[in-house]
């Protein structure tokens, strides 16, 4: 067996068991919110981990598609009573419409500029959700948003919900995993080392850099879907710049072309707010110092820099 | 005629401060060719700067100004030799995400000196708005526009007369060319950032008595100078110039005519519509690198 | 237009030139450069740096238009096509400066040139369909044999980026051949090579074409040249000098006034 291959069913080995434990020993809800959260934010890193690490395509506006994917499921269960499974294939198909009409123009940018025009694209859907009040319920938001239930199973249980997002997780990790693995994949990684040669070889790297921005985008609707079911409430601040920034970071934190990286990141980046709040006044500069010292030692990302120390110290030993 | 010479105005005022600090992202882009996201966060020291300094009467307003200037310059240099220095040879958005990271600590440093409040300080001229053709221009802005102007045209001379500046512009170009001809390259980058750091600095102070200063105002300026600087061609630094009265110009109109809290989603839009026309900016010439 | 390289007995060609021109600003890099590949054949293409070489292979690859005349590839025009479309019209590329996927395996790197031979999508790669599963295992069979076919298989699993130069551009020519293609365009594949490895690869190159694959080969060494081509063309400022046959084209006198920039008659081969 090939070490990576071993490498990957040491993590699920350890994953699995990990979720499935604290799914059950955890009795507080806010514990298990905060750890529900960490899965949203997984889904939202793995998507943008497909477009950012393996295609090596920026987005610094992928807060927009969360966004539309929340508001999208949101407008359809509270103004129109959809069921919330009902609303969720109708929120794919508009987030996955609006990439296809976004991207096509965008994808055309290289680097920075990509970067810009997808801020920009984020910054405007953000003043859309603000402004257009008698849709979005403006910049007070949106409430009374159905929770959901799957026959007698409720999931207004943070316990259920926590399962519930962290099987889909669980699918969507496998879902990457094999497509990176095949041809499609293969081709997509390409693209981040050489385009030129990539078309060389017949790879339509306009078309394929376009479905991926589509599919991390369906990625970040899903997670919009889950946000907006689980704390029933949404607001434009929940999909700011800052948000779209956040979780670039976060794929960079955990480590870029890593599907693991993005669990990891995503991990490390939704609890230390939360461990932060000790320092009151002083969480903004702690927060931002940690950030800072975790890029400069280990400036390939957490998951890199984590298994080189570990490689280093075994090494040691010997 | 008068109500949009009124928007004109308060555009190009608006724009001017834009260019500004779209021309430290573009200078250093030049060296570097990073993207600092903690720019705006030296707008920020250098607005906040200027309240305490001056605001706070403690120094005259020129020596308020330099130091003020100095002091933030100083901040981009140790943001450089501390923690950009060392993993310069990573991938830029590596780099960039410690600048994300660095202009969180800076607003957190400035939240605690500062506070949560916004401050305000008077103008700096004593003079009456002028009337002309019925719209007010107020002294402020021609101020404003001449410290521009004096940032550009020094910048462009210090690339085109100076040995260091056209030292620096070789570096940019080809580094290890530059190294190998004796340029100390790792001391252009330092001094692109200290230069950098304080155009930031300036574009703080003179935007200070228009508006509220407070410790989260880098954000939107550190983002309305990035856009500046991306639609008049990264690294350009009449580009910038441009940019920025463009950015400013239909922000304001986009206010008149159109619907104030539409502000950003207009600004962002005739970005978005430039780029598409231009995909590398308005002066811009070489592709931008990668992220 | 008449028909310098084709041997009238000989199947029609495979790619046709027909008075291609190319200018960069007031540069005339190609002019009215007219040529023919047969298939099965190896043409050469030298001359002088800045002759036009790899601007002539730029537009045949696509990478840029040309300003006026016409590419055929067996009676289909190709000039003004995607470079992606021409792979599936069967034309694959190295590149002069290794363009490798630096990250991925020298598999992998095969397996990205077997992207037009293969067609499993995102879905069905996500869901293991059988019939993907077994593609892809089919695929990764044939990369292997390619690798062993250019020699490299035990390098396989390591990161192409890591491996020797040399085993670079060997990798490269598997990851061309993987496309299946009918012409495969050599941008100066001997350029950093040693003496022992040009002679494996001009090996190489004549086991390519016995597998029926024409080759068009722009390269500096004109060792190799000179005894794997059929033909030659020699470029000079972007017009067609001489062709023919190795051996016309080393006693032909404007050739050698070219290279050497006399008239004087000196062996073109030194060694």
């Amino acid at each position: 067996m090939k070490p990576e291959c071993f490498k990957n069913r040491l993590y699920y080995g350890i994953f699995l068991p990990v979720i499935a434990v604290s799914g059950f020993v955890i009795d507080s809800p806010y514990y298990l919110q905060v750890l529900t959260f960490i899965g949203i934010n997984t889904l939202l890193t793995i998507g943008l981990n497909m477009l950012m690490g393996y295609a090596g395509q920026i987005s610094l506006g992928h807060a927009a598609f969360y966004g539309i994917g929340a508001y999208t499921t949101t407008i359809l269960t509270v103004h129109f009573d959809f069921s919330p499974w009902a609303a969720l294939p109708c929120t794919l198909v508009v987030t996955g419409m609006v990439a296809f009409l976004v991207g096509l123009p965008m994808l055309k940018l290289t680097g920075y500029y990509l970067g810009m025009g997808t801020l920009g694209f984020g910054m405007i859907v953000y003043v859309l959700f603000r402004e257009w009040s008698h849709v979005t319920g403006g910049s007070s938001g949106m409430v009374g948003i159905p929770s959901l239930s799957l026959g007698p199973v409720s999931f207004s249980d943070s316990r259920n919900y926590f399962y519930l997002v962290w099987m889909i997780v669980l699918v969507c990790i496998v879902f990457c995993q094999r497509l990176i693995q095949s041809r499609v994949g293969r081709a997509l990684r390409s693209i981040s080392d050489s385009e030129n040669a990539a078309k060389a070889l017949g790879v339509d790297t306009k078309d394929l850099k376009l479905k991926i921005f589509i599919l991390s985008a369906l990625f970040a609707a899903m997670a919009g879907f889950l946000y907006a079911h689980l704390v029933t409430f949404i607001s434009p601040g929940s999909f700011d710049f800052m948000v779209s920034i956040r979780m670039v970071t976060m794929v960079v934190i955990g480590g870029m072309a890593s599907i693991w990286g993005a669990l990891l990141g995503a991990s490390v980046l939704t609890l230390l707010p939360e461990c932060l709040h000790a320092f009151a006044d002083f969480e903004m500069v702690v927060y931002g110092l940690i950030l800072m010292l975790i890029m400069i030692f280990m400036p390939r990302g957490l998951t890199r820099g984590l298994m080189d120390i570990y490689e280093r110290s075994v090494s040691k030993q010997i | 005629m008068q109500e949009i010479l009124q928007y004109l105005f308060s555009g190009i005022t608006n724009g001017a401060i834009y260019a500004v600090i779209a021309v430290g992202f573009s200078m250093l882009y030049n060296s570097t060719e990073l993207i600092n996201f903690a720019h705006g966060e030296f707008v920020m020291l250098g607005g906040l700067g200027i309240v305490t300094l001056w605001g706070g009467s403690l120094l005259p307003l020129p020596a308020a100004f330099v130091l003020t200037v100095i002091g933030v310059a100083f901040v981009g240099f140790l943001l450089e030799r501390v923690a950009l220095r060392k993993v310069s040879r990573s991938q830029p958005i590596v780099l960039v995400i410690i600048t994300i990271g660095a202009s969180i600590f800076l607003r957190g440093i400035g939240m605690l000196i500062w506070g949560k409040d916004a401050h305000a300080i008077p103008s700096f001229t004593k003079l009456s708005p002028m009337d002309v053709f019925g719209a007010k221009l107020m002294p402020q802005s021609i101020l404003i526009l001449a410290i521009v102007l004096l940032v550009v045209v020094g910048l462009h001379l210090f690339y085109r007369k100076t040995l260091t500046g056209k030292a620096m512009q070789a570096c940019a170009i080809n580094e290890k060319a530059a190294w190998l001809s004796g340029i100390p390259s790792d001391q252009m980058v330092l001094l692109a950032f200290f230069l950098s750091a304080g155009i930031g600095a300036i574009a703080g102070i003179i935007i200070a008595p228009i508006t509220m200063c407070g410790y989260d105002m880098g954000i939107l300026l550190g983002l309305k100078g990035f856009c500046a600087a991306m639609l008049g061609g990264l690294g350009s630094l009449w580009g910038s110039l441009v940019g920025g009265l463009l950015l400013g110009i239909s922000e304001s109109l986009g206010v008149g005519y159109v619907s104030s809290s539409l502000k950003d989603a207009i600004a962002f839009l005739v970005l978005l519509l430039i780029l598409y026309i231009r995909p590398t900016g308005i002066l811009g010439i070489k592709e931008a690198k990668r992220f | 237009m008449s028909a310098p390289c084709l041997n009238r007995f000989e199947k029609p060609p495979l790619l046709r030139a027909d008075s291609i021109s190319k200018a960069f600003g007031g540069v005339q890099a190609l002019l009215n450069v007219s040529f023919e590949v047969s298939e099965g054949t190896i043409l050469g293409i030298i001359g002088p740096n800045g002759a036009g070489k790899t601007t002539l292979f730029n537009v045949i690859t696509s990478a840029y238009p040309p300003d006026s005349g016409q590419l055929f590839l067996d009676r289909k025009k190709i000039q003004n096509r995607k470079v992606h479309e021409l792979v599936r019209l069967g034309i694959a590329r190295t590149f002069q400066n290794v363009e490798l996927f630096e990250n991925m395996t020298a598999l992998e790197n095969v397996m990205v040139g077997q992207y037009t031979q293969t067609r499993c999508g995102i879905f069905a790669a996500a869901a293991r369909l059988p019939w993907a599963v077994a593609e892809e295992k089919q695929a990764r069979e044939e990369a292997m044999a390619l690798l062993s076919f250019v020699g490299i298989a035990q390098y396989a699993e390591n990161r192409s980026g890591n491996l020797p130069f040399g085993w670079q551009r060997l990798l490269e020519i598997a990851r061309a051949l993987a496309a299946k293609p009918r012409l495969l365009l050599l941008d100066e594949p001997a350029a950093g090579l040693n003496a022992v490895e040009t002679r494996r690869l001009g090996n190489l190159i004549e086991r390519i074409r016995h597998q029926g694959v024409t080759i068009l080969l722009v390269e500096h060494d004109m060792n190799l040249t000179m005894t794997i081509c059929d033909r030659i063309i020699v470029l000079n400022y972007g017009k067609i000098l001489a062709h023919g046959t190795p051996e016309e084209i080393q006693s032909n006198p404007a050739v050698m006034a070219a290279y050497l920039g006399t008239s004087e008659v000196s062996p073109l081969i030194y060694d």
